[in-house]
């Protein structure tokens, strides 16, 4: 079946939703986690596709490249669509007054989301963006309560304001080659290389840095995940910050890679795990540590994307997907012990099994070997060493001093867990919810094929710059005579 | 024609003028109901940005018709995509001034100094528990 599929469908479902509802009321309840699971398996299959035939190019409506929009069906597109689907379905949110609406909210998101993993074109990926931060805006306020809805309309004004810098940095990428073909701008990097390009990058990855939690626009982290679902908060933490990252992926290995303007992504990186570790380690409450862990972990990502080259490429994927399955089972967990961190005391021993799969999964965070964690942050530090000259010393011993306070921060919360304090009162929250069993297992998975999956992610970083499209791009016209022979014009 | 003051340069300095005066707005005021427009003025700021981007001097509109006279068009790539965005921008100013009144409805203000009091406020805290007494009075009515 097409990919294109993953997109149309969701969308389609959820614009049809509305009416169907007012047929039957329970569609509202089946309807979405229906289409969302057959989605899974079209996504699936279509991954499976490519194992079998390699990545290939679509162009949208019969359009070629230049002048059609292209989607393009490979490993990481489609690796991100098939865990975007899954993560949805696991963790869709229950805490809701509406169960339609948030059924809309959640195929959008989906169709949305698989659409921007696809996209080889910067104006969708700049359309499905928004899509997705709209449909996220409408998450963080699922639940109703007060609280949420401030926290939601703060994220969107930084969100808003985030996607406007975006799309100035698309202009100036137009302006500059005329193009917003992603594959076509791979071979014009020499006009990017200027100022004007170092400044695209940089609006860029502001912008597309808001749902990717990154330095500076990320004061909406801690907020929307402290009074969410926690469902909710699992879902952006885990998957939809991912979104933001893939986006700069896409951007820095096919068109931006070995601009001066990465240098600006490398320091992004390096403050938000500063700020984000410091920040988590003087949080009051469980919510709001996992919140700026979260920051911290997207800046090691963002410091690996920058450092580039295949280390970092798969360093980043590394550190995403151990993050993508342990910040959600965190949250999940974390459910049983809600408000202040001086409540923890002597917690752990009610729940045994959940306290010390919490320690485990937060010492993946740390980096603790032979965790997958771990293996991120060795191929980090290789990736410095290897590609930076010059204050190397500086980014480790920042990124080792961040450790050193995550480790603090967690090794608290475990003592506390774990100390003495009143007997713990029954609770009617399990110790260990199924869904974050499931992502344990999927953890534990990873942590006993780290190999394996190593080997997969050097696939999917190759597959970024496939050598048939690279020499396709011979074929297509020359970009200053495709757009009215204008060439450069700023 | 003066190279300073030719058409382009005036889209492109009306751009960042709206930009700047946005951006003012959004770091500047309180009121969140500003903050939005603030938001609303640099989206237009970038769309006219990115009409100035597909610009050529004395082209013709981007409209197909064989009997007009075929002389150099203005880029309609740029056009297509400022309409995609100009629709965004409404929708995404829609959904923020609906979370608004809703907050407005429940708190009575949209001081943002006051709202992040409130959602900063620690769970349990006095001040949290009287704004929620507030909140559930004023959404009932």
């Amino acid at each position: 079946m097409n990919p294109e599929i993953l997109i149309a469908l969701p969308l389609l479902a959820a614009f049809l939703l509305p009416a169907a509802r007012r047929i039957d009321a329970s569609v509202g309840i089946w309807w979405g986690p229906l289409v969302v699971l057959a989605n899974l398996v079209i996504a699936a299959m279509a991954w499976w596709k490519v194992q079998l035939i390699g990545p290939q190019s679509i162009a949208l409506g019969g359009f070629a490249a230049p002048l059609g929009i292209e989607l393009r069906a490979d490993h990481l597109g489609l690796s991100a669509a098939v865990l975007l689907n899954l993560a949805v379905l696991l963790l869709w949110p229950r805490e809701t007054p509406d169960k339609a609406r948030v059924s809309t909210i959640l195929l959008v998101l989906t169709g949305a989301g698989c659409g921007l993993a696809m996209s080889a074109d910067l104006f969708n990926l700049y359309v499905f963006f928004e899509l997705v931060a709209v449909a996220t805006y409408g998450l963080a306020a699922a639940n109703g309560k007060g609280e949420a809805l401030i926290a939601s309309l703060r994220y969107l004004i930084l969100g808003a304001l985030g996607s406007a810098l975006a799309l100035l940095g698309i202009a100036l990428v137009y302006a500059k080659t005329g193009t917003l073909n992603l594959t076509e701008l791979g071979g014009m990097s020499e006009a990017l290389s200027g100022p004007a390009g170092i400044g695209a990058l940089v609006l860029m990855v502001v912008g597309f840095g808001v749902k990717a939690e990154l330095f500076p626009l990320n004061n909406w982290v801690p907020e929307v995940y402290a009074h969410t679902e926690s469902r909710v908060s699992a879902l952006m933490a885990g998957i939809i910050s991912k979104l933001g990252i893939l986006v700069l992926l896409r951007l820095i290995a096919e068109v931006f890679g070995g601009s001066p303007g990465l240098e600006f992504l490398l320091w992004v990186g390096v403050l938000g795990v500063v700020t984000g570790e410091l920040a988590a380690y003087g949080a009051k409450d469980m919510r709001r540590v996992l919140a700026y862990s979260s920051i911290g972990q997207m800046g090691l990502v963002a410091v690996a994307l920058a450092l580039g080259g295949e280390t970092g490429f798969i360093a980043a994927l590394i550190l995403m997907l151990n993050h993508l399955l342990v910040k959600p089972a965190l949250f999940l967990i974390a459910d049983a012990w809600p408000g202040s961190l001086k409540a923890l005391a002597g917690k752990g021993r009610a729940r045994p099994l959940g306290a010390v799969l919490f320690v485990l999964l937060a010492l993946s965070l740390i980096g603790v070997p032979p965790l997958p964690g771990f293996w991120g942050k060795y191929l980090l530090l290789d990736a410095i060493f290897t590609n930076v000259t010059e204050g190397a010393g500086l980014l480790v011993g920042l990124i080792l001093a961040a450790t050193v306070v995550e480790a603090a921060y967690f090794f608290r919360i475990a003592a506390r867990l774990f100390g003495s304090g009143e007997a713990a009162e029954e609770s009617k929250i399990p110790g260990l919810p199924a869904v974050a069993a499931l992502f344990v297992i999927a953890f534990l998975a990873l942590s006993v094929q780290t190999g394996r999956v190593g080997d997969y992610l050097k696939e999917v970083v190759h597959g970024l710059q496939p050598q048939e499209l690279r020499m396709a791009q011979s074929d297509f016209p020359d970009p200053a005579a495709s757009v009215n022979g204008k060439g450069e014009r700023l | 024609m003066n190279e300073l003051l030719s058409i382009g340069n005036l889209l492109y300095g009306g751009a960042a003028g709206l930009i700047v005066i946005g951006l003012f707005a959004v770091v500047a005021r309180r009121h969140l109901i500003r903050v939005l427009l603030g938001v609303a003025v640099i989206e237009a700021g970038v769309n006219l940005m990115l009409v100035a981007a597909g610009f050529r001097p004395g082209a013709a509109a981007p409209i197909f018709d064989p009997q007009a006279i075929s002389g150099p068009m203005v880029d309609p790539i740029p056009q297509a995509l400022v309409l995609t965005a100009i629709v965004i921008g409404v929708a995404v100013l829609a959904l923020g001034l609906t979370l608004a009144i809703r907050i407005h409805r429940q708190y009575g203000t949209l001081d943002t100094v006051a709202l992040t009091r409130i959602v900063n406020a620690p769970a349990g805290s006095p001040e949290s528990r009287a704004m929620m007494q507030r909140g559930g009075g004023g959404h009932e009515s």
